[in-house]
């Protein structure tokens, strides 16, 4: 069914005059919400805080004058199809904008983690190599990260240099993709940007039937020590045979940058 | 309004709730709005800062300034044209509204798709944060500098020789040029304040790139969900399918070429060089997001050209890279 000329008109004045400074006041809302509640890591890196932050603000002074404008504002005319086309869009924002403002902001999951596979990038620089050496030197391997372990894992796969090592790692739980019935890994995702680059990496832990005690995308602490796995399937030739796994909260911020 | 927006936003959950957890969403879709929000988020401070430099171009500095004072010959003036991001870094969202008030404030087309598909990659983020990322290691960083530079240029060089070039703009934008070609005269506008000009081209260009953002954002996001990674990954170490494989990651990827730099080092070791230089080249310029922003200026056949052409020069540049250098 086809707009009459009426409505025709009033949708094309809807969506020329306010639909811009609308969803541009549900971002700039969105953005110092997040920012003031803390949770902005959720979704960029800390190096854009400021300057999202920055902008939101003057993005709120125009979204203020664009509501405060009273001259006339003239729109273009067009026919019912493409006005038909403009309302379904309208809605389509609609939606996707209130969604913006009311759902809870959350980490990814596991099912990106699963879809982007785990370890296949988001590591490999030197610097993360130099830290984890530095970090080793020490003797504290409870201070590895994720992050350091698995840049570790890719140096070297000798069991022998892992024997007098234990490691202790928080991340979340996410099945390996070869044996996910005795193997998991502890896995974190690495930003460089916005979530949308998110890569995850993981190291692996050997526990036959681990789904009866726990659930994909929980967070775990893992205590143990690297091993060769016992799974002949397994993705990773080690594997941590664990001593203690706690389940914790989700740490403050849960990528690694 | 603004208030009610807000209230609403501290009314609702601020986490997810455990006890509430029959409420939660299915992990896909939580994480297609999650990928879609961080593109958003992520880009819009960019946008506004293009409006704003927009309306800077077409409001605040007399009419045609800038046009005039580059050089007459088509070609050198392009090429200055090409270099314009050095001076405006708003990374490829912002490029859009910026590329838009250049066209309002005397460009013609071919510049303008110049200046597009130059900034993202020619301006100081970009080449400060490729350095940092790759330093002069296996020439990427020169590779990207040239490439872009000469993908825009010939880019622009084709466009400039179409008989018509008011026909590759949509109706509705080349209209709007029209317009901003009579305002400088248009005694009405010149009583109005600069501010509330400002305040309407904020309204206007709001109205047409937030909708496209939204919405490539989502398709981003939806596609990144659903197609999985592994397929592409597996492509890395051959010269050829590298640099197409790459080509495609970064079509659906869609990071900012500020920071892309620091994305694709992490496959480093799964990719030959040729492959990264050509996620370099042709992400910062082509990709989902971008086309949909796009879209709001140029017709879909102009840029499926577009695409066509970067596409194919920066998969040249690429096999160059592989197997010359």
């Amino acid at each position: 069914m086809l707009p009459d000329r009426k409505t025709n008109a009033a949708l094309r004045y809807w969506a020329e005059r306010w639909q811009g400074v609308l969803l541009s006041l549900v971002v700039v809302v969105a953005t110092l919400w997040l920012g003031l509640s803390g949770q902005l890591g959720l979704y960029i890196h800390p190096r854009y805080f400021v300057f999202t932050m920055a902008m939101a603000v003057i993005g709120l002074v125009l979204v203020a004058a664009g509501f405060a404008r009273r001259r006339t504002f003239e729109v273009e005319r067009t026919g019912p199809v493409e006005t038909t086309l403009t309302g379904v869009g309208v809605v389509l924002l609609l939606v996707m904008g209130v969604a913006m403002v009311i759902v809870p902001p959350t980490t990814l999951s596991s099912a990106t983690a699963t879809q982007r596979e785990v370890n296949s990038g988001g590591l490999g620089t030197d610097d993360d190599a130099e830290q984890a050496a530095t970090l080793i030197g020490t003797g504290d391997f409870e201070q590895l990260s994720v992050r350091e372990w698995v840049s570790l894992l890719a140096q070297s796969s000798d069991p022998a240099f892992y024997s007098d090592k234990t490691a202790q790692v928080i991340g979340f739980v996410t099945p390996d993709a070869q044996d996910p019935e005795n193997v998991f890994y502890v896995a974190r995702f690495v930003v460089t940007c916005c979530a949308v680059d998110a890569q995850p990496i993981g190291v692996p832990v050997y526990l036959s039937g681990w789904q009866a005690e726990y659930e994909v995308d929980d967070w775990v602490q893992v205590t143990g020590r690297f091993d060769l796995s016992v799974s002949a399937a397994a993705s990773d030739p080690l594997a941590i045979t664990p001593v203690e796994i706690l389940v914790v909260d989700q740490p403050n911020d849960p990528y690694v940058y | 309004m603004v208030l009610a927006v807000f209230v609403v936003r501290a009314m609702s959950p601020a986490f997810v709730d455990e006890q509430l957890s029959d409420f939660s969403l299915p992990d896909r879709v939580q994480d297609t709005l999650t990928l879609a929000i961080s593109v958003i988020i992520e880009s819009v401070p960019f946008v506004f800062l293009g409006i704003l430099l927009s309306a800077v171009v077409q409001v605040w500095l007399p009419h045609g300034v800038l046009a005039r004072h580059l050089p007459r010959n088509p070609i050198l003036r392009r090429a200055s044209i090409s270099l314009l991001g050095m001076f405006f870094p708003v990374c490829e969202c912002g490029n859009v509204p910026l590329a838009r008030g250049f066209m309002v404030g005397g460009f013609t087309v071919s510049e303008s798709i110049t200046f597009l598909l130059a900034a993202p990659i020619l301006n100081p983020i970009t080449i400060i944060t490729t350095h940092q990322a790759f330093g002069w290691d296996g020439h990427i960083l020169v590779a990207r500098l040239l490439g872009g530079f000469l993908i825009a240029n010939v880019v622009g060089w084709l466009f400039s020789k179409h008989p018509n070039p008011q026909s590759l703009l949509t109706s509705r934008f080349a209209a709007a040029c029209m317009l901003g070609s009579t305002s400088g005269h248009d005694h009405a506008h010149n009583r109005e304040s600069r501010f509330s000009r400002t305040t309407e081209i904020f309204i206007r260009e709001t109205s047409v790139i937030m909708p496209a953002l939204f919405i490539g954002s989502a398709v981003a996001a939806l596609t990144q969900v659903f197609v999985p990674r592994s397929v592409l990954l597996a492509l890395g170490s051959n010269p050829v399918w590298s640099v197409l494989a790459m080509m495609a990651l970064a079509f659906i990827v869609a990071v900012c070429s500020n920071v892309d730099a620091f994305f694709v080092l992490s496959f480093g070791s799964t990719f030959l060089p040729g492959g990264i230089v050509a996620f370099l080249v042709f992400g910062a310029l082509i990709d989902v997001k971008m086309l949909a922003l796009m879209r709001t200026t140029f017709t879909s056949r102009t840029l499926l050209q577009i695409t066509v052409v970067v596409g194919l020069m920066s998969a040249a540049l690429g096999l160059l890279v592989n197997y010359v250098a």
